[in-house]
């Protein structure tokens, strides 16, 4: 690899030789090295997720594909950065381009109105599970994607969602947290990662990977 | 389905080279981030944008900064301009959606912000617009891209652009991922350091 002090000898112009750390050639020098193992971290943990979850995500997939076949759909859900993870799974399945073939789906955070609406009136925590009682039906997917495993209105939506008959998916991290506890879910996928930002990446993959074979299947 | 474990495996196994891949932009992303940082420690703010799954990862990157995962690290301002749908279809109806994001830089941005834009395949017309709105206005430019780049990487309206060298535009997006959460964690090792934001520092 380039040296950062060939790529940037400018930076190193009031730095001179072995001038005190904490200097911007320093900070440049630690901040590269902090982005190759960012880079080897989630390399490596895209491996693991793979040993553990390999055969898993294949009949997850099978079990989605099944549902599409039969005219069943797609609601995703989550909170902060997931929920824009949620509305790339709902985006990827409803409008993913090319010759892939588009599939119903419906990310329940992008209604501001109604999210908003439930917030306010009766509580966050029930925000995900009531759009669940409006939209759900035997036979649909209710996809929720946490990096805790902890969130109570995902918690919520999912029991929603066992009581309506509907094939339920969940992605957490750390061990799982309280989804890994909740009696029926019928696919989760822990990341077993300490960082929130490792975790989201590899959950990226996990629900790629899955369309992918989804796609495959169909 | 057919065979399971080697399917898996190829469909795992194309991802490698482009997640290593990340290791060799660490000096240009080192350099995004310092640039990054000096704007935000002048009361510059952050404009992100894409299309489709790219204006979830704008919503993602925004998020990140204004409300970080970490306690204890300091809200920036950040801003996706995907986010208002009335303002989406409304300038998309008015003057077509080219425009969609140039439009709301020349409007809502300021000389010293940053305008971030993502195109998995570098060929977003109207992310390339907007660079352009953005440089008009005197915004430092950052662009993720992938591919070969497209007309983005090239162009005289971008000040960094990170290119991820896949044709698969979701291989690309789980680098992106990687990128933009090393970029919000790395300005903050530079913007805790007001020393090496100040003129005289070395840029």
């Amino acid at each position: 690899m380039t040296e950062m002090r060939d790529l940037y000898p400018f930076l190193y112009s009031g730095d001179p030789g072995s001038g005190a750390g904490g200097g911007l050639g320093d900070v440049l020098d630690d901040v590269r090295r902090s982005t190759v193992d960012k880079a080897n971290e989630i390399v490596a943990l895209r491996r693991l997720v793979l040993e553990r979850d390999g055969a898993r995500m294949a009949s997850c997939a099978e079990r989605m594909a099944e549902v599409f076949r039969a005219g069943g759909r797609l609601f995703t859900f989550g909170n902060g950065g997931s929920s824009t993870d949620a509305q790339d799974v709902a985006a990827l399945f409803l409008n993913p381009g090319r010759d892939a073939r588009p599939l119903p789906a419906l990310a329940l955070t992008t209604d501001v109105a109604v999210v908003t609406a439930l917030s306010n009136d009766v509580g966050f925590e029930v925000a995900f599970a009531r759009q669940l009682a409006a939209f759900g039906r035997p036979g649909d997917i209710a996809f929720g994607l946490s990096t805790s495993g902890n969130s109570v209105n995902l918690i919520r939506a999912f029991e929603e969602a066992m009581r309506r008959g509907m094939l339920t998916v969940g992605m957490a991290g750390y061990t799982g947290g309280q989804m890994a506890g909740l009696e029926g879910l019928d696919h989760l996928f822990v990341v077993p990662s300490p960082s929130v930002h490792r975790i989201q990446e590899a959950q990226t993959t996990v629900f790629h990977v899955l369309w992918e074979l989804i796609q495959e299947a169909l | 389905m057919p065979s399971a474990p080697g399917q898996m495996a190829r469909l795992f196994e194309k991802r490698e080279a482009p997640g290593r891949g990340l290791a060799n932009a660490a000096g240009e992303i080192a350099a995004t981030c310092h640039s990054m940082a000096i704007r935000f420690h002048r009361g510059g703010r952050l404009f992100t944008f894409g299309n489709g799954g790219a204006a979830t990862d704008a919503q993602h990157m925004a998020v990140e900064f204004v409300h970080p995962v970490i306690m204890g690290k300091q809200a920036l301002p950040a801003l996706s301009l995907t986010g208002d749908i009335a303002t989406l279809t409304g300038v998309g109806a008015a003057s077509g959606f080219g425009d969609v994001f140039a439009h709301q830089l020349r409007y809502l941005a300021q000389a010293g912000d940053i305008a971030l834009g993502v195109s998995p395949d570098g060929r977003c017309d109207n992310v390339l617009r907007g660079f352009e709105a953005a440089r008009h206005r005197g915004l430092l430019t950052v662009a993720l891209l992938g591919g070969d780049g497209g007309a983005i990487a090239p162009s005289p309206a971008v000040d960094h652009a990170l290119v991820v060298r896949s044709d698969d535009q979701r291989v690309v997006k789980e680098v992106h991922v990687t990128m933009y959460h090393v970029l919000w964690e790395l300005v903050h090792v530079f913007f805790e350091r007001p020393s090496v934001l100040v003129p005289g520092a070395g840029l």
